[in-house]
């Protein structure tokens, strides 16, 4: 299960209702062994375009650690790929192919252009 | 201010503040049995009702004095693995350890117009942590919020994160003997922390000794996260 974060407001409704979304797609994807991925924008890992967006992205990282811990021992996995403004749509979508088809690496976070270099390590 | 103060980290903050005057610290809850320092004014109130931080607003306002800084540290567990966890699990972990810290942040930071320190008590386990999907989201939630309210907030009010590990408290007495054992046996430090040694730390980030750190997270955890 592939899952990208939507544009979501600063109104905290529209956050939890996109996190809402995101737990009950995960929790369907963990009961059938599915393995997971996230799909967030770079700047909202750093909080760079406002609160809304920046407590959903961190929210699905910190979650898809959780849930990585949770499906080792079922052989799915769950990853997260963080595009930086501009990345090209393909190559994002490549990488996120790529790890949901991956048993080995689990609870990564993979960055798709540069924008991450030089700032805090969410 | 700070919330969940009746208990726990939450209390050792408030004391500690108190302890450190003069300033008038409140503290927000739903227990009772609020602890009652002289330098201390419970405010009863559910931070996720709709009209909860209007509420605590109203209390700091009503003190007459300025407030200078804000703890979110309320917060709550229901644990279970992402494909046995219910909606109700999941909701209310949500709005009360991330929506009403967000909505109580909005609220008061339009009182910091002269400066002031927000802290969040985030949780080491916003890095993951088996059987806490909710829970672990929460609290990654609450490092963005943390991040980007640093942002938007700067430069008169500084906001960062505090993220324990295993504390000794009234959540961490709620997991199972052998499990807590097991966990401190992971510790470098071979113990759990106290409250009072985060209560220490989110002291110093709320005075002006810290005046140049914002948008941190900073763990307390033993040296856990290395092990």
């Amino acid at each position: 299960m592939i899952h990208w974060a939507t544009e979501v407001s600063d109104d905290w409704g529209d956050v939890l209702a996109a996190l809402t979304h995101a737990f009950e797609a995960s929790r369907a994807a963990a009961q059938g062994a599915e393995s997971i991925v996230y799909v967030v924008h770079n700047d909202d890992l750093l909080g760079r375009r406002g609160p809304g967006k920046a407590m959903l992205a961190t929210g699905l990282l910190s979650a898809a650690r959780t849930a990585a811990l949770e499906g080792v021992k079922d052989g799915w996995t769950v990853n997260v790929v963080a595009f930086s403004e501009g990345a090209d749509p393909e190559t994002v979508a490549d990488w996120a192919d790529q790890l949901v088809a991956s048993s080995d690496v689990t609870g990564e976070l993979i960055r798709v252009g540069p924008d991450h270099i030089g700032r805090a390590l969410p | 201010m700070v919330t969940g103060a009746a208990r726990g980290i939450g209390r050792a903050i408030a004391e500690k503040m108190a302890a450190t005057g003069p300033l008038t610290v409140i503290g927000v809850d739903l227990a009772p049995e609020l602890a009652l320092a002289e330098q201390l004014t419970p405010v009863q109130v559910d931070l996720t009702s709709s009209d909860g931080p209007g509420t605590v607003r109203e209390a700091v306002e009503a003190s007459g004095l300025p407030l200078i800084g804000l703890v979110n540290n309320a917060g709550i567990t229901s644990d279970s693995r992402l494909v046995n966890m219910t909606d109700e699990s999941f909701r209310s972990v949500l709005e009360v350890n991330l929506g009403a810290a967000y909505r109580l942040s909005t609220e008061l930071a339009l009182l910091m117009s002269d400066g002031g320190s927000i802290v969040n008590i985030a949780s080491r386990a916003y890095l993951g942590n088996f059987g806490q999907y909710n829970y672990s989201m929460s609290k990654g939630g609450l490092v963005g919020l943390t991040r980007a309210l640093a942002l938007s907030l700067a430069p008169g009010v500084r906001v960062n994160a505090v993220a324990p590990g295993l504390i000794s408290s009234e959540m961490s007495m709620g997991i199972p003997e052998e499990v807590r054992d097991k966990m401190v046996s992971s510790i470098p430090l071979e113990r759990m922390g106290t409250p009072d040694e985060v209560a220490n730390l989110v002291w110093f980030l709320l005075t002006p000794l810290s005046g140049y750190i914002t948008g941190e997270v900073i763990v307390v955890g033993g040296g856990r996260s290395l092990s």
